[in-house]
């Protein structure tokens, strides 16, 4: 096996405790990235220039009604004081007041993440297995015309720009076709399976982004599985091709792969900006890009916060599977 | 020669008319005004359908028909509109400023008076206006038996208490660009349940039609009407009540089945805010939408072509306008020659553009002031067309010191077509020797920034600071606001700091005046000045263009884009 995990104990006794404290210390630093991360958003929404109040009300209003405004919402307190109320406002849920529409930040951003979820959601579930199915069959057969097919394809579409390969799949599949809704958003009141049905064409194009990267990262690991010592002692054994692909190849690749889709979840709840305006779909992306061009600053800190948190639990999440699938990874890190 | 009509119309001349109003049948009598300019003048003079029609029939005119949309189609099924773009900020009446906004608030919202396609006032919410001799007080009578979308009927406090928030200096209202300087708070009184009595700061001619749709945020809300609740629904009179609305999302109406104006044959309106074009052309290709608020050239060529698809258009007064900072110290020297402005206005193929940018769906400007030949009554149809001159405008340009040109920067918004024709003002600028390079900005960045202050007292904001910029300048069906707010000295939206006494006092004669041969003279005396002044260049007027599936019937085109659907179906 290569040396990627020289520096750690393979023959490590596993405990309780060391599980713990490798847990612990994964959630400390995700705590201090959120903490940095809120001040980085808060800062970074409140330095921008232009008055709060004179963006929101136009060049026309009063001095007074800025005034009136800015006082309202708040705005003209120290902004550490403005800091730490929004902050734990948003450990508690109260998101704030929407700048732009006068409504709560939550009763807009709650909708547009269960949204952007749902999304998520039936993009993951058609690309994880398509992805790493494509990359399994082009690593077995390594430099075959299957290996070359797979590998071009799924380049050449993590290579075009999004809103090219959407704008494609609408034309295709939804106008010319007439196969699929162009429109992410089904009918209100709309079963489960018509959700699923407007959300396939925007997921298609999700897989078509994806595909690429994740097979790859497969692909190259199951190359380094197959040409491992225990592949090659599984098959002396006298194992069969499909128990040592099953048993051995497959669980071994699929390590770097979890890494992989994990940042990718991120991407597909909070990064989907093109696609979302494209399919005419309210996620958070969406959301987050309106609050930015409008000046809608309550609702543009909550949002990239909210995302940053995604990002954050997503990585976590990979961190602790990791570390069930490759128990040297926990031992390592928890020194 | 209608009998009966010549007997009606004399009576009326010899017991009730002014004489205003007898001038303005002697105009017609003497081919002065076509059939429209009447109809359209004697609707805001408050003539009433009876006296219209009859005047029409006298005078060997073809019998009145005010703008009626047919009803050819089958009551029930739901409309799925898709607006574009959402609204932006509070969804309350008096804050409207945007599309999205006014276009959501039509479906439901109702005025004292509608401005029809072709220029005419129908009673909406008023069933008739009257004003006084001089145009300083305007009475109207309103509608009995309305009632609005939460029980509660319509009367004069509903006028008073909208009119007061609408005027109110401190409130935020956006109505002020119509009403500042022509009505106060308090200028609105009921003197009976059933009519109100507004009295003017200076006298306007043109009053009715600031009651209008074309003034958008004046939706005839109830008395006790709470700031924030509009979006909460059954606030309105119209065809549909507002019965959820969700902020960058959609809208859902349903039918109003106690509106005065009949059964709308549409069940319910449902609407999807778009922030892509793309995405609504799509949708309404795909069959996920009926209508398109709006389309633009550039993304919805796919519509013109589509069989499955019908285009409506409404003529409209929107244009742009390219404003030149005459003064101020920020202005550039040579822009403040008058000859070099000329030279720039002279350099643009006005008919080119029109072709290029609209398909035609625009009429050619002439840079005497935001005045529409075909929606303005009183715009001056004689003054010389300005056409495209490249040797004249050299020849200026070489006149006014500058013979290898100059280089200003031209300011506009990321906003519709607006960045094309930056670039082809760029571009033919370019041929007389003018480097323009481009400064496109965000549509909020553009309007950011102070109003006041500063070095200029014109704050910070790129509009009213930049040497050079376009702007955007919706529908009005008369010009009164837009010639006082743009071209009266120190005017709240004159970008080009444009300052001429003269004009000063034709556009304050002009708005008193109440004969329309009087307000036809003062305008075509500003017309010509402005076109030899030219602080500002009108390069085209542009139609209202919307799109709709083949299955819409019974739907008119609004030069704003309202959507009215009172008569609208689907099936």
């Amino acid at each position: 096996m290569s040396g990627r995990w020289s520096t750690q104990r393979p023959d490590a006794p596993q405990t309780g405790a060391q599980i713990y404290r490798f847990l612990l210390k994964r959630l400390g630093y995700a705590l201090i990235t959120l903490f940095i991360l809120s001040v980085l958003v808060f800062a970074s929404a409140s330095l921008l220039p232009g008055d709060i109040g004179r963006n929101i009300l136009g060049g026309l209003a009063s001095e007074r009604d800025v005034a009136i405004f800015n006082h309202n919402a708040g705005v003209d307190r120290p902004i550490v004081v403005q800091y730490l109320d929004w902050i734990s406002g948003f450990v508690r849920g109260d998101l704030g007041t929407s700048l732009q529409y006068n409504v709560p930040v939550s009763s807009l951003l709650g909708p547009a993440f269960i949204n952007s979820l749902k999304l998520a959601a039936v993009a993951f579930v058609l690309v994880v297995p398509l992805s790493i199915l494509g990359g399994l069959v082009a690593g077995l057969r390594r430099g075959s015309l299957t290996d070359r097919a797979i590998t071009i394809t799924g380049i050449s579409f993590t290579a075009i720009p999004e809103f090219v390969t959407a704008i494609v799949l609408i034309l295709v599949l939804g106008l010319w076709l007439g196969w699929l809704p162009v429109s992410a958003t089904a009918p209100e009141g709309s079963n489960v399976a018509t959700q699923i049905e407007y959300l396939l064409l925007p997921s298609f194009a999700l897989v078509l982004i994806l595909f690429g990267y994740i097979a790859r990262i497969t692909r190259a690991s199951v190359i380094e599985s197959v040409d491992a010592d225990y592949t090659r002692t599984a098959y002396l054994k006298g194992l069969t091709s499909r128990q040592v692909v099953g048993g051995h190849v497959l669980r071994n690749s699929l390590l770097p792969t979890i890494a992989v889709v994990a940042t990718q979840v991120g991407y597909l709840i909070g990064g989907l900006l093109v696609i979302e305006k494209l399919f005419n779909y309210n996620g958070i992306g969406l959301r987050i890009y309106t609050a930015a061009q409008n000046k809608d600053y309550t609702m543009l800190q909550s949002g990239v916060l909210l995302v940053g948190v995604v990002y954050l639990v997503a990585t976590l999440v990979a961190d602790v599977l990791y570390s069930v699938l490759n128990p040297r990874i926990r031992y390592g890190s928890a020194e | 020669m209608d009998r009966e009509a010549r007997r009606l119309l004399d009576e009326y001349r010899q017991n009730e008319a002014d004489p205003v109003e007898n001038a303005l049948f002697d105009d017609l009598a003497a081919g002065e005004l076509t059939r429209l300019d009447f109809l359209q003048r004697g609707t805001v003079l408050g003539l009433s359908a009876t006296t219209l029609g009859a005047a029409l029939g006298a005078l060997g005119h073809a019998p009145l028909a005010l703008g009626a949309t047919s009803h050819v189609g089958q009551a029930g099924g739901r409309l799925r509109v898709g607006i574009i773009p959402a609204p932006v900020g509070d969804l309350e009446p008096h804050l409207f400023k945007d599309h999205g906004r006014l276009v959501t608030g039509s479906i439901c919202g109702e005025f004292l008076t509608k401005s029809r396609q072709n220029g005419t006032l129908a009673p909406e919410l008023a069933v008739s206006w009257k004003r006084n001799a001089d145009a300083t007080q305007w009475a109207f009578n309103l509608r009995r038996g309305v009632k609005f979308a939460n029980g509660k009927p319509f009367t004069a406090d509903d006028v008073v208490a909208t009119f007061n928030r609408l005027t109110d200096p401190n409130g935020g209202s956006e109505a002020l660009s119509a009403f500042k300087g022509v009505l106060s708070p308090g200028g609105a009184k009921k003197v009976g349940d059933y009519t109100v009595v507004f009295t003017l700061e200076a006298p306007n001619a043109n009053f009715p039609y600031l009651t209008s749709s074309t003034t958008y945020q004046a939706i005839i809300l109830p008395s006790n009407y709470t700031l924030g609740s509009f979006a909460k629904g059954r606030q309105t009179t119209g065809p549909f009540n507002l019965v959820s609305y969700t902020p960058g999302v959609g809208a859902r109406f349903e039918r109003n089945a106690q509106w005065w104006g009949g059964r709308a044959l549409l069940d319910g309106v449902d609407v999807t805010y778009y922030s892509e074009d793309a995405a609504a052309v799509a949708g309404l290709l795909g069959g996920q939408i009926d209508m398109m608020s709006q389309i633009s050239f550039t993304s919805g060529k796919a519509l013109f072509k589509s069989p499955k698809v019908q285009i409506f258009s409404a003529p409209s007064a929107g244009h742009r306008q390219i404003s030149m900072l005459t003064s101020t110290v920020a202005a550039n020297k040579a822009l403040k020659d008058r000859r070099v402005r000329q030279a720039i206005a002279l350099s643009l193929d006005r008919p080119q553009l029109v072709k290029q940018l609209f398909n035609g769906f625009a009429e050619v400007g002439n840079d005497g002031g935001p005045l529409s030949p075909s929606i303005h009554v009183v715009a001056d149809k004689s003054v010389p067309a300005r056409k495209q001159d490249l040797v004249q405008a050299k020849k200026l340009l070489a006149q006014a010191g500058y013979p290898r040109g100059f280089k200003e920067t031209l300011t506009a918004p990321i906003f519709q077509e607006i960045p094309q024709l930056a670039q082809i003002v760029s571009a033919s600028v370019k041929k007389i020797g003018i480097e323009m390079p481009l400064n496109l900005i965000t549509y909020t960045a553009y309007y950011a920034g102070t109003y006041s202050g500063g070095a200029t007292g014109r704050g910070t904001n790129p509009w009213l600071n930049s040497p050079i910029d376009i702007t955007d300048w919706a529908h009005r069906a008369v010009p009164n606001v837009v010639l006082t707010s743009a071209f009266v000295t120190g005017g709240p939206w004159n970008a080009a700091a444009y300052s001429n006494k003269k004009v000063d006092g034709l556009i304050k004669s002009f708005n008193g005046a109440v004969a329309i041969k009087d307000q036809k003279k003062y305008i075509a005396q500003i017309m010509r000045i402005l076109q030899n002044d030219t602080p500002v260049i009108f390069p085209y007027f542009f139609k209202w263009v919307l799109a709709g599936s083949t299955r819409v019937k019974g739907f008119q085109a609004d030069a704003l884009g309202m959507l009215f659907l009172g008569k609208t179906s689907v099936r």
